[in-house]
Formats: structure tokens, C-alpha cells, sequence
């Protein structure tokens, strides 16, 4: 990856057409609802401002290059475990705040380091290996400084921290040093995104069921099933974003990101419900906080990469 | 047997931008704003050390632990500067000083560099002044935390030690809270209000012994003789100073 590459690369280029369009589609849209039909779509210009500031930024870590995604990864998971660290309370224990952000910071130095024995970019025996060694270090803290109380919850948020924000999150940084990163990255990042609208979309105009009452009282069954049928028809119509696919990885991919995209979505909901807190945070008007806008995406990375590395390796 | 109920302490500002917290005080820690202010105090102190001269007396005079309230005459920006410069680098993020609220709380540029660089308490003088005093007080509360205040309530244009204004007294009369008087020379010759930039100057702060005033109860009378008194001290370093 790199800025000569991506400008040659024509996923690239039609990925940037595609979502510069429905940019300017959804905001031809807006403006029509609100200065035409005069409805109040305030909250919703919110939202599309958020957007006009996501999309950009994230075209360009892709077209600066492959240590330009990484790092912009490894940036949005350490201040998504932020977000965590200070909705748990875990960020007044700084020492294991800490070592998880040094964690996280390891996940962005392998991903970027060379594998030493095959000499491709990305160590990944050491990334897939890295909770092991992150768990390690994280459990050395309360013996090094002697402590015992409130230890085991510190401990515990802080690995959870890192495994799920971190070292999860990581694997979409990770993708970027495959030969086929374009593809695998802007499709994840644009499907995961549309199985969020189409949920919303579907739930809004049928959903009648509850799916997870307790958890998330607005997603309904119809919802869900709607964005599963978009997500499973979208590797077929995005096909270029993959073409050495076969209908096997296409299905699992439409799998994996219209129920592994949802279960991300109401596994930060039922941590937030826990927590008794409504967002993550208000980093992003609109959208909430960094975690409640990469739920989804958490949840499908490393499930999506682990499913390439299985049928055609990342390289 | 049910799993006992873990307790999160969820920061108090989660759903609020960053300047919002950066508006409160007290505010919930941030490692990126500790790391910001200790930076600018590496500066500060660099700063004030290398093109002021700052030369500091009586720093054995600050209370070794508890909180306690530093005050000075106040007649320029390095008045602050100076009195966090001061304390031990372990008291940064412990030290709070007053800062008017009309001035340096109503521009999101202004609050960042008033919270976030010196840690500043937003006080207002006006309308809201008693909930001020109570802030100040809440925050003494707390072990280990430093006030600094300026009695006079703004920056002298003579450099001359105005009157103080009782707000001070009544944060002090009835506690055991110590109460260090100190005098900063050089200040207004250095950036008076007024000038955008200061000018290389010696700066000289003194430190004065502390003192409480917990046999006074709290009252209007006594709030005026905690002021009288503690301007007398500021007077007295300020003849030391001028002495030298």
C-alpha cells in the first residue's frame, strides 16, 4: 500500500467514487427534507456531519499507505479504550490504564514490523500470539506494585480492554499488509457500515419483534434479518473488492459481517446497559463515542481475517 | 449463589466534549492533558528560569503535606506562572489557581490553556461568586490540594498591592487551612496588563510562613481581618524585596 499504489489501484478509486456519491446523495436528500418538505432532520445533519469528517479521514490513512492505516487503527483503538477505561472507572487505576495502552501499542509495532522468517509485512505469528504476552504483562502490574485490592476488576477490564478494543480491533490494521488490503479493508469498513443502516433502515419500516429486549429495546428481528440479507447479497455486489472469491468466503463474508456486525453492536450495548451509561462517549457528535461507532467492525476484523487466512493466507 | 456486583466509577463527564470538561472543576484526571500540563510546566519553568531569572525564597515555608492556600499580589499573567513554578512537580496537577471566569472561561482556546496548561479553577466574580467560595472550599477539602489566589481579584495597572477583597477570608476564617503569603517583584515590569507578550525581566517571588486562622469564626469581620493580615504579610515581603 502506499499513495502511488492506491491512486493505480481501481477498488481504491471506486470505493472513493462510491462513497464521495452516496455522500453527496445523502446530503441532496437532507436538503430536500429540510428546506423542501420542511421536516426536522437536525439530529440526522448531525450524524452526516460526522460522516463528512469519518469518511475522509479514513480514505486518506488507506491512500497514504500501509503504515498510515495501522497507526490510524492503532490511534482509534487506544482512544476507544479510552472510552472504556473511563466509562468502567478502570482509568483511575492509571498504572493498568497504562499498560493496556502499551499493549495496544504493541499490536501497531508488530503489525508494522516484518515477519523475520517469511520477510512479509506484518509479524503474524506474533500479533495472533500477542494476548498471550500482553495478558502476561497486564497481570505483572498489581505484583509489582505490591497491590491487592480492586486488583482482580482492574486486571480483568484492563485484558478485556485489550483483547476486545486492542487486539480485535487490531486485526483491521492488520489487513493492511495483505496483497489484497484494498479490497479487504474498504469492503469491511463500507458492508459493516451498511449492515448498521439496513438494520436501522428495516427495524424503522417493519420491525415489530424485539430481538434482544434487555439489551437494546429499538433492534427488532426484522431489522436484523433485513441487514443479514443485505450483508450476505453484498459480496456479490461488491465481487471486485474480492475477485479471487469464491461463493463458499462470499457467503461466510455476508455471514460473518451481517451477524458478526450485529453481535459487536449489542455486545458494547450490553456492557453500556451494565454500565448504566447511554454512549461511550461524545467524541463524535452524532455518532456518540469512537467505540459506539467501531462496535460492529470490533466484532467482524478478526473474524473476517481469520476466515482469509484460512482460505488463501493474507500474503 | 449470585455473582457479586462489581462497582464502576464511571467518569463523571463521559457524555461531555472536551471543552465542557475542561470547563468543570474539579475535573476527572485525563492522561493527555496530565501529559500536555507537564510539558508546559517543563517549558514554564525553563522559561521563567532562563529568560526571567526567577529566583525563588522561603520554598522551606510550604506546607509538606494537607492542603493549603498560596496568595499574592497579583499585576501580571506571571504572577501564576510563577507560584506553580514553585511548587514540587509532583503538586502540578494538584494546584488550582483562581482564575476569573469572565476572562478565561468564555473561549474554548482560553479554556483550554487556562485548564489544561495551568489547571485553573473558573471563579466567578459577579453573579455566581458565593458558589465560587464553596468550590474553593469544597476543593480544600480534599487532602493534598493547593489553592492559589490573588485577594485583590484582578491585576493591579500600578503594580502597587491593592486592597484585598474579603473572598479569601471567608474561604480561611474557622479552618485550620494554612494560609502562605508570598510577593512576586518584577512581574509588571516583565508583562503588565495590557502588553499581548512579556518581556525578559528578573522575576523574585518570596515566600512567607504560614499561618491559620481557626480561632476566628467565620463572619464578615472576620473575613476583613484575615485580609488586613494577610495583606500586612504581603507588604512586609514586599519591603524584604525591595530592600535586596
Amino acid at each position: 500500500m502506499s499513495t502511488s499504489i492506491a491512486v493505480q489501484t481501481e477498488t481504491f478509486r471506486v470505493y472513493v467514487l462510491l462513497t464521495g456519491g452516496l455522500l453527496l446523495a445523502a446530503g441532496a436528500l437532507l436538503t430536500g427534507l429540510t428546506y423542501i418538505l420542511k421536516r426536522n432532520v437536525q439530529s440526522i445533519w448531525t450524524t452526516y456531519r460526522g460522516w463528512l469528517v469519518m469518511v475522509p479521514l479514513i480514505l486518506g490513512c488507506i491512500y497514504a499507505g500501509r503504515a498510515t492505516t495501522i497507526v490510524g487503527c492503532t490511534l482509534v483503538a487506544i482512544f476507544g479504550m479510552k472510552e472504556f477505561a473511563r466509562a468502567t472507572g478502570l482509568y483511575r487505576d492509571w498504572w493498568m490504564t497504562g499498560a493496556a495502552y502499551l499493549a495496544i501499542a504493541a499490536v501497531s509495532v508488530v503489525s508494522l514490523a516484518p515477519d523475520p522468517f517469511t520477510g512479509q509485512p506484518g509479524w503474524f505469528g506474533l500479533f495472533a500470539g500477542l494476548p498471550v504476552y500482553a495478558i502476561a504483562f497486564l497481570l505483572m502490574i498489581p505484583i509489582l506494585r505490591n497491590r491487592t485490592q480492586g486488583q482482580l476488576q482492574s486486571v480483568s477490564l484492563a485484558i478485556v480492554g485489550f483483547i476486545y478494543i486492542g487486539w480485535m480491533f487490531g486485526h483491521l490494521g492488520f489487513l493492511a499488509n495483505s496483497n489484497h488490503a484494498y479490497g479487504y479493508l474498504l469492503y469491511l469498513i463500507f458492508a459493516v457500515e451498511l449492515n448498521d443502516v439496513a438494520a436501522f433502515l428495516f427495524g424503522r419500516l417493519f420491525g415489530r419483534h424485539p430481538l434482544r429486549c434487555n439489551i437494546s429495546p429499538n433492534k427488532t428481528w426484522e431489522g436484523s434479518l433485513g441487514a443479514l440479507a443485505v450483508s450476505l447479497a453484498m459480496p456479490w455486489v461488491l465481487g471486485f473488492s474480492f475477485p479471487h472469491f469464491g461463493p463458499v468466503q462470499r457467503i461466510l463474508t455476508g455471514l460473518i459481517v451481517g451477524i458478526g456486525g450485529q453481535l459487536g453492536d449489542l455486545s458494547i450495548s450490553f456492557i453500556k446497559r451494565d454500565l448504566g451509561i447511554k454512549d461511550m462517549g461524545e467524541v463524535i457528535p452524532g455518532h456518540g463515542g469512537i467505540l459506539d461507532r467501531i462496535d460492529s467492525l470490533i466484532y467482524v476484523a478478526p473474524l473476517f481475517l481469520r476466515m482469509v487466512n484460512y482460505y488463501y493466507g493474507l500474503w | 449463589m449470585a455473582t457479586p456486583e462489581w462497582r464502576y466509577d464511571t467518569a463523571q463527564d463521559l457524555n461531555q466534549g472536551m471543552v465542557e470538561r475542561l470547563r468543570r472543576c474539579p475535573r476527572e484526571p485525563d492522561m493527555l492533558v496530565y501529559g500536555l500540563r507537564w510539558a508546559a510546566a517543563f517549558g514554564i519553568r525553563a522559561t521563567l528560569r532562563g529568560l526571567h531569572r526567577l529566583k525563588i525564597v522561603g520554598r522551606e515555608n510550604l506546607p509538606r503535606d494537607g492542603s493549603f492556600v498560596l496568595i499574592a499580589n497579583h499585576t501580571s499573567h506571571l504572577d501564576t506562572l510563577c507560584l506553580l513554578s514553585a511548587l514540587p512537580w509532583k503538586w502540578l496537577h494538584r494546584a488550582f489557581p483562581a482564575a476569573a471566569a469572565d476572562c478565561f472561561f468564555t473561549r474554548s482556546s482560553r479554556i483550554a490553556i487556562s485548564a489544561a496548561v495551568v489547571n485553573a479553577l473558573p471563579f466567578d466574580r459577579e453573579a455566581h461568586y458565593r458558589q465560587s467560595l464553596n468550590l474553593c472550599k469544597e476543593l480544600l477539602a480534599a487532602p493534598g490540594t493547593i489553592l492559589i489566589f490573588f485577594p485583590e481579584g484582578t491585576r493591579s495597572l500600578t503594580g502597587e498591592i491593592g486592597e484585598f477583597r474579603p473572598g479569601i477570608g471567608a474561604i480561611l476564617a474557622g479552618t485550620d487551612i494554612p494560609v502562605v503569603p508570598c510577593h512576586i517583584a518584577g512581574a509588571f515590569e516583565a508583562w503588565p496588563k495590557g502588553k499581548i507578550l512579556p518581556q525578559p525581566g528578573r522575576l523574585r517571588l518570596a515566600i512567607g510562613s504560614p499561618r491559620t486562622y481557626a480561632a476566628l469564626s467565620p463572619g464578615k469581620d472576620s473575613a476583613h481581618l484575615i485580609c488586613r493580615d494577610l495583606r500586612r504579610a504581603v507588604l512586609e515581603l514586599a519591603a524584604v524585596h525591595r530592600t535586596q
